[in-house]
């Protein structure tokens, strides 16, 4: 099967997964259109306006046309208001969406660099040491990290690597303000210079992502205290996600080093460090990319979570904001985000993988 | 063949497999990290069965202890070890931490046991469906693992909470909906291998229905999995549920006992960054207690898994 006959065909299989999920947020924004109705911005006070706006809610047809004009605006980027008694009141939740989406991005991308960064190797390392010291004290660690409450890990780095009363860090390290876009002010901080960005911005956002745009300005004391207040967050999401990356590595590795083409390749006298890494490694990271996407679901929870924590403007503590404020149309929009991000990354791990190990199409 | 025979069957068919299993014990037991693990979990369940007994009261909410001696202790914990009526200290609101951690095992495990092992018996169902009849129906439940699977716990949770109210019921099915599609999977996986056998070929020859046969054979053949899966999972939904009751989405008042609800007392009330800086055993014992349990379920889960697979025994 050629890549591309593979890729459109997976691509097919998300259509039921896709109707899927839809059909979820859809039954659970059916449940509370008639508190929508009732409370539509006020508007409603006699049953004559009640009628217009039931027709202008499309509410008078039956459910499955109901669902079909919901798909209609979903993927229109129709996604309503945000409710009044929520932040941003009346702003269209696409908009809010826009706005939101790229300090998770962010967040998560820079998770899922960590994971890969940290777990891959210490995997091989695990698998190589295999019964010793190294490879007891690295599972055990991992498993460890994997066992703290994200939300309580992110509370500690939160208060002994970001909050400048009680660091450890020498205090200019402790850049104060969340990364948000301005002009760089040097201001002082407990009587020494610090770069400093201040929380009002005023800059438009090219990109919204913080990390580009501080790039884009050319501001770099932005730019790292941007990617200073991204890397500890992500820390906590990649140390609470990548024990499961480092199992499926080593059991991987040790799966691929009992083969009979590295005994062949060690006979021949290849020194064992070529024997790890380009005939063992190589073999066994395919497959452990595959991970990944089975792993995206609780990176994401733990990204909700931490964002939550640490007050970053994302996603997370959007959905969290209206939670508490019942503001079920922004509920609903990042549950639907959430969801699509967690396909769409499955569906570019198979894709990966088959591009990394083409058997895979011949099924 | 009547429905007492089919269980019968069933409890002797896993008899077999559990005295098969001294084995494996005696594999788990020379692994100190899983040995450990399993007197963790052990001694986390007598907690949790004579805990709140020990503590005393409601046994699923804590006492609040607004003023003691005369002092108002609200908003001014007591450190641990100073007296005795609250030996691991207080945390805002007057609640004692050690009530709390008590009084929260069992809540906590009640909470875990029934999220996790509905969803097993969820899962194992419709997995022994999906893998032995297999057609569209087969196919529509596996499509149904992949929508579960594709939807982030929390915000789920989250989103179930808002729309239908915050209950116990909701909190709980929310959950389950998320775990059992990873046992639909397993037990599809071990139906479809074990189908193939000669023993079952024979069997179903032999006139055996295919209710005897999933009892019989798939179940038995696929509980060691599903042990190992459940071990792991109870660890996630212990995790779950404390990320969620420290967020604020509780189905109960203040004090009640679970531990992330006593976790969040202490960063509560606007106090978050100053809690570890004034009273950080509020802050400390409560995320230990989550942890070390968590960690105990994943050693034994870990230890389980490496003996179950006898390619790792080697």
């Amino acid at each position: 099967m050629k890549l591309y006959v593979y890729i459109i065909r997976r691509v097919l299989l998300l259509i039921p997964v896709i109707i899927g999920v839809t059909l979820i947020t859809f039954y659970l924004s059916h449940l509370n259109i008639g508190l929508l109705v009732t409370e539509y911005e006020g508007k409603i006070h006699t049953y004559a306006q009640r009628v217009i706006v039931m027709k202008e809610l499309h509410l008078n047809g039956p459910v499955w046309a109901q669902y079909l004009y919901y798909l209609g605006a979903l993927f229109t980027g129709k996604w309503g208001f945000v409710s009044p008694g929520d932040i941003d009141p009346g702003v269209p939740v696409f908009t809010e969406f826009l706005k939101r989406f790229p300090p998770t991005a962010e967040l998560a991308l820079l998770a899922t660099l960590l994971i890969l960064v940290m777990g891959l190797p210490l995997g091989v390392l695990s698998a190589v040491r295999k019964d010793r010291a190294t490879d007891h004290a690295t599972r055990l660690g991992a498993m460890a990290a994997v066992s703290i409450p994200s939300f309580w890990l992110g509370l500690l780095v939160l208060n002994f690597m970001l909050a400048p009363t009680v660091s450890f860090l020498p205090h200019w390290l402790v850049l104060y303000g969340n990364g948000q876009l301005n002009w760089s002010v040097y201001g002082y901080w407990h009587g020494k210079i610090a770069p400093f960005v201040s929380p009002t911005g005023g800059l438009s956002q090219p990109t919204g992502f913080l990390l580009i745009d501080t790039l884009v300005y050319g501001d770099f004391p932005a730019f790292f205290n941007a990617l200073w207040y991204v890397f500890w967050p992500s820390l906590v999401v990649a140390l609470t996600t990548f024990g499961v990356i480092i199992r499926f590595m080593r059991s991987s590795m040790l799966e691929n080093l009992g083969q009979d083409y590295v005994r062949t390749a060690r006979s021949k006298g290849v020194p064992e460090q070529f024997v790890i890494k380009k005939h063992a490694r190589r073999n066994a990271l395919g497959s452990s990319t595959t991970v990944m996407g089975l792993i995206f679901a609780s990176l994401l929870s733990g990204v909700v979570v931490t964002e939550i924590v640490f007050s970053r403007p994302g996603m997370g503590t959007w959905l969290y904001q209206a939670a508490y404020n019942n503001d079920m149309v922004s509920v609903m929009a990042t549950t639907f985000v959430f969801t699509v991000v967690i396909v769409a990354a499955n569906l570019i791990v198979d894709i990966m993988y088959s591009y990394l190990d083409p058997r895979v199409r011949l099924e | 063949m009547t429905t007492e025979s089919v269980g019968s069957e069933f409890s002797r068919a896993l008899k077999k497999r559990l005295e098969s299993s001294k084995r494996s014990f005696y594999f788990l037991t020379r692994s100190p990290l899983a040995t450990i693990g399993l007197a963790i979990v052990i001694f986390y369940v007598i907690l949790a069965i004579i805990g709140p007994r020990l503590a005393g009261g409601n046994p699923s909410v804590m006492t609040a202890y607004p003023i003691y001696h005369g002092q108002p202790i609200i908003f001014n914990p007591i450190p641990p070890f100073e007296y005795a009526k609250f030996p691991l200290g207080t945390t805002i609101g007057g609640y004692s931490i050690y009530e709390g951690v008590l009084k929260g095992a069992r809540v906590d495990l009640e909470l875990a046991s029934i999220i996790v092992f509905s969803g097993a018996l969820i899962g194992t169902v419709l997995g022994s469906i999906a893998g032995y009849k297999g057609g569209a129906l087969g196919e529509a439940i596996m499509r149904g693992t992949d929508i579960f699977l594709s939807l982030p716990y929390i915000v789920l949770a989250v989103a179930f909470l808002t729309v239908f109210g915050r209950y116990e019921s909701v909190m709980i099915e929310s959950l389950i909906l998320i775990w059992w599609p990873t046992y639909t999977r397993i037990v599809r996986g071990q139906v479809l291998s074990v189908r193939e056998q000669k023993y079952v070929e024979a069997s179903v020859a032999a006139g055996s229905s295919s209710l005897r046969t999933v009892i019989k054979h798939i179940i038995p053949n696929s509980i060691y999995p599903i042990f190992v899966q459940i071990s792991l999972d109870f660890g996630n939904v212990i995790l779950t549920l404390a990320s969620l009751f420290y967020l604020g989405f509780t189905f109960a008042g203040p004090g009640f006992a679970e531990w992330g609800n006593l976790l969040s007392r202490a960063t509560s009330a606007g106090t978050g960054g100053a809690a570890l800086e004034s009273y950080p055993w509020a802050v400390t014992i409560p995320g230990l207690v989550i942890l070390i349990f968590v960690l105990a379920l994943n050693l034994f889960g870990d230890g389980l898994r490496d003996v179950l697979d006898p390619r790792m025994r080697r």
